[in-house]
């Protein structure tokens, strides 16, 4: 029992200390407001915590890593869809949709990166998850194991983001419609 | 964060969402509360039996809302699960929860009711002359306010058949 306990200890801090700022990007992903962020976070640690105790290495330890934060941070956003009443969009929906910059003030006043995390947070769950694997840079086999997805799914999905961030980051963030 | 942390907000978490469960059950608590008042003040046996059984459809609805509706955290298998099959399962629990609510929501109060209605009807026998101007209102709003509760949560349960079918497409 000890032995368990401590093989999912030492797993938790190797896990925490490959993937933690990763799992930070996620989270700002997932959750705007800062100090809810700081909870999602924790939140998706303590989820790790218990988990690794059944980690058998059926799977990868990012996959494990990745499903266990995704599902978490899922999770919250169903539960802030509940209390803030927000509805989410599909990718297809994203690439439809115009723009809310108000001109070129307002675009020369955000930073990219505000501006993806804009986007990603309009996102549903499953496309959300699709783009920060893209954009943690792995690659649509790997993204399909974590998300369920088929991989022909995930790289059409892929092709939708490339189309979504070349047109909203052109121009320095201005949609050119 | 080290381990001794996560242990200490494992904790910490534990309890947030047992306190966030249990103010769910306030409602059902201050019910059961009334009702054992009304159970303890009525000497008439019917009523008595009518209020019992009221309480003890609460207990089993409060159970049935702790098993099925209560905030619980991840699984400890849930690095196994794609998110697609990990929401499938929520969303298709969720669904059946709703589906089913006359079994679990609205079946347990219906005997305490019915026994209720039998005891007022019992003791007000002026009353047996013109059943319908008493029994028949009140059934049918109880029977309307049942019907109305089963068919919004039907409702509820077709949008999250539709998501399901919608992630199946994904999938």
């Amino acid at each position: 029992m000890i032995d368990a306990e401590d093989r999912r200890d030492s797993r938790f801090e190797e896990a925490a200390a490959a993937y933690g700022p990763a799992l930070e990007r996620l989270a700002r992903a997932y959750e705007a407001d800062p100090d809810a962020r700081r909870d999602l976070v924790q939140e998706i640690l303590i989820a790790l915590w218990r988990s690794l105790e059944g980690f058998d290495g059926r799977c990868s330890m990012r996959t494990w890593v990745y499903r266990v934060a995704h599902n978490t941070a899922a999770s919250h956003v169903a539960r802030q869809m509940r209390i803030r009443q927000r509805v989410f969009v599909g990718l297809e929906e994203l690439a439809e949709l115009a723009d809310t910059t108000e001109g070129e003030e307002a675009a020369g006043h955000r930073d990219e990166i505000a501006l993806l995390y804009e986007l990603i947070d309009q996102l549903k769950p499953l496309d959300r998850q699709v783009m920060v694997a893209y954009l943690e840079g792995m690659d649509a086999a790997s993204t399909a194991e974590i998300t369920g997805l088929s991989a022909r799914n995930v790289a059409t999905k892929i092709h939708r983001i490339k189309q979504v961030l070349a047109r909203r980051f052109r121009e320095g963030g201005r949609d050119e419609r | 964060m080290t381990v001794a942390e996560v242990q200490a907000s494992s904790g910490k978490f534990q309890r947030r969402i047992q306190g966030r469960n249990a103010r769910e059950y306030v409602a059902s608590a201050v019910m059961v509360v009334f009702f054992g008042f009304e159970f303890w003040r009525d000497g008439d046996l019917l009523v008595r039996i009518g209020f019992a059984l009221l309480i003890a459809g609460l207990c089993y609805l409060a159970w049935q809302l702790h098993v099925r509706a209560s905030w619980s955290p991840l699984p400890k298998d849930a690095g196994l699960s794609s998110y697609v099959e990990y929401k499938r399962r929520e969303l298709e629990r969720q669904r059946d929860a709703l589906n089913s609510v006359w079994r679990w929501y609205l079946g347990p109060l219906v005997p305490g009711m019915a026994v209720l209605l039998l005891a007022f009807f019992r003791a007000n026998p002026g009353h047996l002359k013109h059943p319908a101007f008493i029994v028949v209102p009140e059934a049918i709003f109880f029977a309307a306010v049942s019907f109305g509760i089963a068919k919004l949560n039907s409702n509820a349960a077709r949008r999250l058949q539709k998501e399901i079918d919608e992630l199946d497409e994904e999938s």
